[in-house]
């Protein structure tokens, strides 16, 4: 009887490891028309499964999708409870901080042998660095990486009244910071309070390359690309230890003393400046991509303003010559698959194949949605293009990037405004001045627990500290209290962890 | 002698200082009514007016370049009445329920003759004082399988405590005699409930109903939590992704406006397009409001006299 047990026990033993083994294998495709495949994205204002981008994907990948996504307000919350409420979605596009929080709730399915049964465009369409960013310290991949489109843009910059300025005696767009100056000065002297000079929005701060206090075209002129920066040693460093940044707030606070900036910076939003800008109340204003798309038409109906009136500048070098600006090289968008997920093979097949017809997908068909330009650039045809194409970027899960870097400014291109501007200052600075790009050493930092913890109140601190500078009520002088505060408040540790990751990269 | 007739009126006439204060109060009225109608006429306006003019801050409480083009986006190119017929629908289907459970539950608690009325009166003052949590709420909707459906944007008010104990107290104070009279004729409780006890009560209904129209009409919070389909956005929820995503919208649609590779002026911007789908979702309420006015002035009132 008790071998009869034992017998049991140990056929028992093997079933369990058999089934253990299958089900370490990867599992096998349903196949299109087999499954529905489910996929959450982010908050957008169209209906999602009535979009005609749902026939375009169906078209090229066979499968059926249903499309789901998360609200605007409490979207960390709304995902969370619905990836503890058991939800059955397939495909998760979130965005980093949402998928470290699904990580850390090991909520996530290691991706490596689907990736490698199922998804070889994808890992061949990504580098290394972003591989790794996406795994944890045995190598299993969580994510499937979607990169910001153009690891190379001047995204913040300055748009200008050139009709004004070449009245005022101006006969160069300034591309120094001195020249900046001396150009605002001018105009001040020409225009008196005629005009505002130069406006720009105040913007709740936000570490890294998002959005600062300072215009970064002028930080650049003083050797500050980031809030943390590396030194050439290695060395991590905040952007208050900069050398460059006390001279930068001095010349900010000579500015405002001087009465070049708008009196109404601190409470700008993009919307007043655009107005001010639009309509013709400023000469110089901080801009973007998608603000020169509502201003430069404003101008032109409201100004009778052409393109020749409208000029940009860019990315301004400091009185040495030198001019450092970050690289936008980052994630733009993680998809990753729930370990609940019963469809993970299929729901990898698929990305695999919009990668596989990226063109077709995001762009479109040649003749009918785009030509190549003489310099092989992609055109966009439009109305066509924006109809039929304008909404895929929300349906974009994984890329091949090196590809997508060149299909992705025909995006922009469909706007003449936008195009003016990314012609003039990013197109132009990658091909006359591409030394001044700096890559961001942290894009494929892992999460860490002090930088988690403390950066952003850190960022908060400086953010604060650069206004009362601005504002008169406390002065550069007092930047060494504030570095002992900061340092006092998390910054040390922050520092420590930082370098910690760049000895790490070198080894 | 034509023209001299004398008309007798009730009203009693208002001294010196009686009509200097109906005077103030008029001019002080009318300023706050002007100042409550210029934000909604700046936006209005904002909607039917130019994209340029809209950007260069030129509109104010009038169109400035009257143009169609933003409305008709967000009519036919947004899920405007999808949103809209999810509303409509949450809204009368919720009604209809939230009245059915309410006039069922306050009836019987409103019996003295009704054993346990207490305790079941006590059951919904606890869970009316004390909220089980929203993670609690969210598990059971997903639970009992309606997450993503018109019920999870209707359960959660299928029954109002508050509601509910305003109708029991309002049944308390009819006539027991009318409903014993009806007995007498045979009448069970449903057939005395729905033929003598609710056309007795019929402004306390109306009332209570429109009380929950507004809470489901006005309900963004529940929607966005226990839904996770642009199919089933309702109107508050479209509004805040209008909001969210206008730039994305109006990139799309500027971008279409191009002719010949010159560009011509757009009319649709984020904030004309915000605008607009905020004007449109206005709409529906603004032609209810003048029919049920007079019970919301009821509805303000009867808590208070009640309650």
């Amino acid at each position: 009887m008790k071998k009869m047990l034992s017998l049991a026990l140990v056929c028992a033993l093997l079933l369990a490891l058999l089934v253990s083994v299958a089900s370490a294998e990867v599992p096998a495709l349903k196949g299109p028309g087999n499954v529905t495949l489910k996929r959450l994205g982010g908050n957008v204002g169209f209906d999602v499964n009535a979009n005609y981008m749902v026939d375009i994907i169906k078209q090229a990948t066979g499968y059926d999708v249903e499309y789901f996504s998360l609200p605007a307000q409490n979207a960390d919350e709304k995902l969370l409870m619905d990836v503890a409420g058991g939800a059955d979605y397939d495909v998760i596009n979130v965005n980093v901080n949402q998928w470290r929080t699904l990580m850390a709730q090991g909520a996530l399915m290691p991706l490596n042998d689907l990736l490698d049964a199922y998804g070889q465009d994808i890992l061949a369409g990504n580098s290394a660095d972003a591989w790794k960013a996406l795994s944890d310290k045995d190598g299993n991949i969580y994510g499937v990486p979607y990169m910001y489109p153009h690891s190379q843009e001047i995204a913040s910059f300055m748009a200008c009244r050139w009709d004004l300025m070449q009245a005022a005696g101006i006969e160069s767009i300034p591309t120094t910071i001195d020249e900046f100056y001396s150009c605002l000065v001018a105009l001040k002297d020409y225009y008196g309070d005629e005009y505002i000079i130069f406006s720009g929005p105040y913007k709740p701060a936000s570490e890294g390359n998002e959005n600062w206090v300072i215009p970064k075209t002028i930080a650049c002129a003083f050797g500050i690309y980031s809030d943390w920066m590396v030194a050439d040693d290695g060395s991590v460093y905040y952007m208050t230890e900069a050398p460059g940044f006390a001279p930068m707030i001095e010349f900010l606070t000579k500015l405002n003393n001087e009465g070049l900036l708008d009196p109404d910076w601190a409470v700008n939003t993009d919307s007043t400046v655009n107005e001010k800008f639009s309509s013709g109340r400023a000469i110089i204003a901080c801009s973007n991509r998608a603000g020169v798309q509502v201003t430069t038409p404003a101008q032109m109906e409201n100004l009778n303003l052409t393109y020749d009136d409208i000029g940009y500048i860019g990315a301004l070098k400091g009185t040495d010559g030198t001019c450092t600006y970050m690289r936008t090289e980052a994630f733009n968008q993680i998809s990753c698959i729930l370990r609940s997920s019963k469809n993970a093979a299929d729901a990898i097949n698929w990305m695999n194949l919009k990668v596989q017809n990226q063109l077709f997908i995001c762009i479109g068909v040649e003749g009918v949605h785009f030509n190549y330009d003489d310099k092989g650039m992609i055109q966009p045809i439009n109305p066509i293009f924006a109809n039929e194409r304008g909404d895929s970027y929300w349906y974009i899960d994984a890329t091949n990037q090196p590809a997508y870097e060149v299909q992705w400014p025909s995006r922009i291109r469909k706007s003449d405004a936008q195009w003016a501007a990314f012609n003039a200052i990013t197109i132009k600075a990658t091909a006359e001045t591409p030394e001044i790009f700096v890559p961001n050493r942290f894009t494929f930092m892992p999460a860490s627990e002090a930088f988690t913890k403390y950066n952003t109140s850190l960022f908060k601190s400086l953010q604060d500290f650069i206004l009362q500078v601005l504002s008169g009520t406390r002065t550069i002088d007092d930047l060494a209290t504030f570095q002992s505060d900061w340092a006092n408040n998390g910054g040390e540790e922050v520092r420590a962890e930082l370098e910690a990751y760049i000895v790490s990269q070198a080894e | 002698m034509t023209g001299s007739k004398k008309t007798i009126t009730n009203k009693i006439p208002l001294g010196k200082s009686e009509r200097i204060t109906v005077v103030i109060a008029n001019i002080v009225l009318t300023i706050f009514g002007l100042i409550a109608i210029f934000p909604c006429l700046h936006v209005v306006s904002k909607a039917f007016s130019l994209g340029t003019r809209v950007t260069a801050g030129q509109v104010l409480f009038w169109p400035n370049g009257f143009q169609l083009e933003t409305v008709n986006y967000i009519l036919t190119k947004t899920s405007f009445f999808t949103a809209l017929k999810n509303s409509l629908i949450v809204f009368a289907l919720g009604t209809f329920i939230s009245m059915i459970t309410t006039i069922t539950t306050a009836y019987p608690l409103s019996k003295p003759a009704f054993k346990g009325r207490k305790v079941i009166s006590l059951l919904y003052v606890i869970s009316m004082v004390f909220f089980g949590g929203i993670i609690p709420a969210y598990m059971v909707i997903r639970t009992i399988g309606i997450y993503n459906t018109y019920w999870a944007c209707i359960m959660p008010f299928a029954i109002v405590q508050f509601n509910m104990f305003i109708v029991k107290n309002y049944f308390e104070g009819l006539p027991e005699s009318i409903e014993e009279s009806a007995k007498i004729d045979g009448a069970g409780d449903i057939r005395t409930l729905v033929s003598i006890v609710c056309p007795m009560s019929k402004p306390v209904l109306a009332t209570i109903s429109l009380l929950y129209a507004i809470t489901y009409w006005n309900n963004y919070f529940h929607v966005m939590m226990y839904t996770n389909s642009t199919e089933m956005r309702t109107v508050q929820l479209y509004l805040y992704d209008i909001i969210n995503n206008g730039q994305s919208f109006a990139e799309n649609l500027y971008s279409g406006m191009y002719s010949g590779g010159v560009s011509i002026s757009p009319n649709v911007t984020t904030d004309g397009m915000v605008a607009a789908a905020v004007t449109m979702s206005l709409i529906p309420i603004i032609a209810l409001y003048p029919f049920v006015q007079r019970f919301m002035i009821q509805g303000i009132t009867i808590g208070s006299v009640k309650g």
